[in-house]
């Protein structure tokens, strides 16, 4: 791909909504996200920047695929349908979607019933809202399905490890931490794209779009968005713990070399460790992780998904 | 004040043990003297089982009130199911004459703009989830709670646990525990914690009952004060009243909901209400199938918890999703309520068809909060 050590984001494609995303930053938001995820205390600004400038190629890329499907289907909107089509080859990344689409839905039917003024409204609103994203995702993969696996992961009740993983990692933070660091902790964790949804509109530049996603579609894309960004997290969190030089390791010598690339060549390896042992997710990481996510090894990989056209693999589904 | 008993208010068992109310005209609440004599006896047995059961250790659910809950889950439904051919031959009664309703009316003024200020600090202390519009109880609900003697009795009439749940105190230990299955009240007034000193407030209750008759929703939007009626968004027309402060919603088929109560007594009265303002304009209105759907009722540990541990060690019950919603959703299986948990330590219940359940719900989870308290 790219051997340069500048950032290889930058020289990607972009659309030219790129210029007015540039007005419009999450950075400060992303590092909150980051810290929620797993990041230390105070993450860094070019870490931010950095996830930001990812995650937006990455929407924009999506977004672009899903109108083509919505295009080959006549539609006039962009439909969870054909945010569902796109996901369809990786089943846990869908199953994990589904059910944030259903805890979505169970919230809403639950705080329903406790406030009346929620009651009202929803009758007014029509008598059909409960549970409509469940019925979207049923309604949509029974007719996709052809061999029952998609069918079959409404009844999977199998841990998804991923979560289990970041659940554990959040309760080892919030262990140490004392009431007032926890409140902000919690916070941070409640922030995401969907609270900031016309921020997040505008910054995908949804309204230069021919074809626009519907509600719940933009809905889903927040998620997705959020997806991305843990998944950074996590993967630079197992590149940092990979970088640093463990006493007694016995392939220390055989650091990626592709890794030393992104440094200086002044650099020693001792100082890539000095660096790695600072709380912070640095940009190296991220960049060390996308490259590992997306590299092209394996006997199977002249046939992996027409999503990488664009050089980079779509991290959230 | 005196008015005369309900009857389903006197559970059969219960009949043997107290001297036998009078055969009632017309439907009333419990005087103030029966409902503290149930408030005693309940008091007793609880105390009984105090002594009987071990010191528990904070791990372990609270055994007590299962026994009792678990009555009075099976008594309700009998006592209520004899009910409806009861209810119908005085509930005509009772719909033609709600003679006591000045009395009541009166009385609720004086609680109104206590409650409704209470509803404008919670709604105003609601900083950290700007859109879940959720009662969250602030602290003068407890204080509501432990100022309610202050209050004129018709409070205490209507919440008379909540004067003695802070301080329970058994008068009579010389009961036994042969009292206990016995005597059981149809709804404990006060469930007596024994872990802390919290009893959840009820917020909201859901109603339903059945007019038994069909309506013309168009007259009665034009007709009825405070009533509202858009065939083109929704079926049923809206109307809502004072006291209590409640909205029912009247559909053409004669059945209608009622919700805003915050007791059982309270959602009974305003529907009657309700029914009452349908008769007045025409229709013969009865009062059939009252039904409580739903009971929502909050409360507050008083210490942060910490989710994330809670969450995972409860993975089965619980989900978390911060960015979703800022609250745990708890769903517990016996009895099957849905808590939402909060870090702040407020805890709201919800699902519930009787009170009972709302309280055992809390006293289930008191114990696992305190593990996940954050110091």
């Amino acid at each position: 791909m790219n051997n340069t050590a500048a950032s290889p984001m930058s020289t990607a494609t972009s659309s030219s909504g790129r210029n007015t995303g540039k007005s419009i930053s999450f950075a400060t938001e992303l590092q909150s996200m980051m810290y929620s995820l797993g990041d230390a205390r105070r993450p860094l600004h070019e870490t931010a920047v950095l996830v930001e400038d990812v995650v937006h190629t990455q929407l924009i890329n999506l977004l672009q695929q899903a109108a083509e499907v919505s295009q080959l289907r006549g539609a006039r909107v962009i439909t969870p349908e054909d945010l569902l089509f796109l996901m369809r080859k990786d089943k846990k990344k869908l199953r994990r979607l589904l059910k944030y689409m259903f805890i979505r839905d169970y919230k809403s039917k639950i705080v329903k019933g406790i406030d009346e003024d929620d009651l009202l409204e929803d009758k007014l609103s029509g008598s059909n809202n409960t549970n409509k994203r469940q019925k979207i995702a049923q309604d949509f993969l029974n007719s996709i399905d052809q061999t029952g696996e998609l069918l079959a992961m409404f009844e999977d009740d199998e841990v998804d490890e991923v979560k289990q993983e970041r659940m554990e990692r959040a309760e080892r933070q919030t262990r140490i931490m004392d009431s007032a660091q926890y409140a902000e902790f919690c916070e941070s964790r409640q922030l995401s794209f969907s609270k900031k949804a016309s921020k997040f509109r505008d910054w995908l530049d949804c309204s230069s779009m021919e074809i626009k996603p519907n509600v719940v579609a933009m809905e889903i894309l927040a998620y997705l968005a959020y997806e991305t960004v843990a998944q950074l997290v996590d993967l630079a969190l197992l590149v940092r713990q990979d970088m640093v030089t463990k006493a007694g390791d016995p392939f220390s010598h055989a650091i990626s070399a592709t890794f030393i690339q992104y440094h200086n060549s002044a650099e020693s390896t001792a100082a890539c460790g000095v660096e790695a042992h600072s709380d912070a997710i640095q940009p190296c990481h991220i960049r060390e992780a996308i490259r590992r996510y997306s590299h092209k090894i394996g006997p199977l990989s002249p046939f992996t998904n027409a999503y990488r056209r664009n050089g980079m693999a779509f991290l959230a589904c | 004040m005196a008015s005369a008993p309900r009857p389903e208010r006197v559970p059969r068992l219960l009949a043997g043990c107290l001297p036998p109310p009078p055969p009632p005209p017309t439907v009333g609440l419990l005087s103030m003297e029966q409902e503290e004599t149930y408030l005693e006896l309940y008091l007793d047995q609880c105390a009984a089982q105090d002594d009987l059961a071990p010191p528990r250790s904070p791990l372990f659910n609270p055994v007590v009130p299962y026994g009792m809950y678990i009555l009075n889950a099976s008594n309700p439904d009998t006592a209520f199911n004899s009910n409806p051919e009861v209810k119908e031959t005085s509930g005509d009664f009772s719909s033609v004459d709600l003679s006591f309703l000045p009395d009541e009316v009166t009385q609720e003024n004086k609680d109104q703009p206590v409650i409704s200020s209470r509803h404008e600090t919670e709604e105003n202390s609601e900083s950290q989830s700007p859109q879940s519009r959720l009662p969250l109880p602030s602290e003068q609900d407890i204080g509501l709670g432990l100022n309610s003697s202050s209050l004129s009795n018709s409070h205490s009439q209507l919440h008379p646990g909540d004067t003695d749940s802070v301080q329970p105190s058994p008068e009579k230990p010389n009961s036994d525990s042969l009292s206990l299955a016995s005597i059981t009240p149809m709804t404990p007034m006060t469930p007596v914690s024994e872990c802390c000193g919290i009893v959840p407030q009820l917020q909201n209750i859901v109603s339903t009952v059945n007019l038994a008759c069909k309506l013309d929703l168009k007259k009665i939007a034009l007709h009825a004060k405070n009533a509202e009626y858009n065939p083109k968004r929704f079926a049923a027309v809206i109307m809502r009243i004072r006291e209590p402060r409640t909205t029912a919603l009247i559909f053409s088929s004669g059945k209608m909901v009622c919700t805003g109560a915050k007791s059982e007594e309270q959602s009974r009265l305003a529907a009657r209400k309700y029914a009452r303002v349908v008769q007045k304009l025409g229709f013969p209105a009865r009062f059939l199938d009252f039904k409580i759907q739903n009971m929502v009722g909050s409360c507050d540990v008083r210490f942060p918890i910490r989710l994330e541990g809670l969450v995972l060690t409860h993975q089965q019950f619980s989900s978390y999703e911060p960015e979703l919603f800022p609250g745990l959703i708890y769903r517990m299986v016996k009895p099957r309520i849905v808590l939402l948990i909060f870090v702040s330590g407020k805890v709201v219940l919800t699902g519930a068809k009787e009170r009972s359940e709302i309280y055992e719900a809390f006293e289930n989870i008191y114990p696992i909060l305190k593990g996940f308290k954050k110091a």
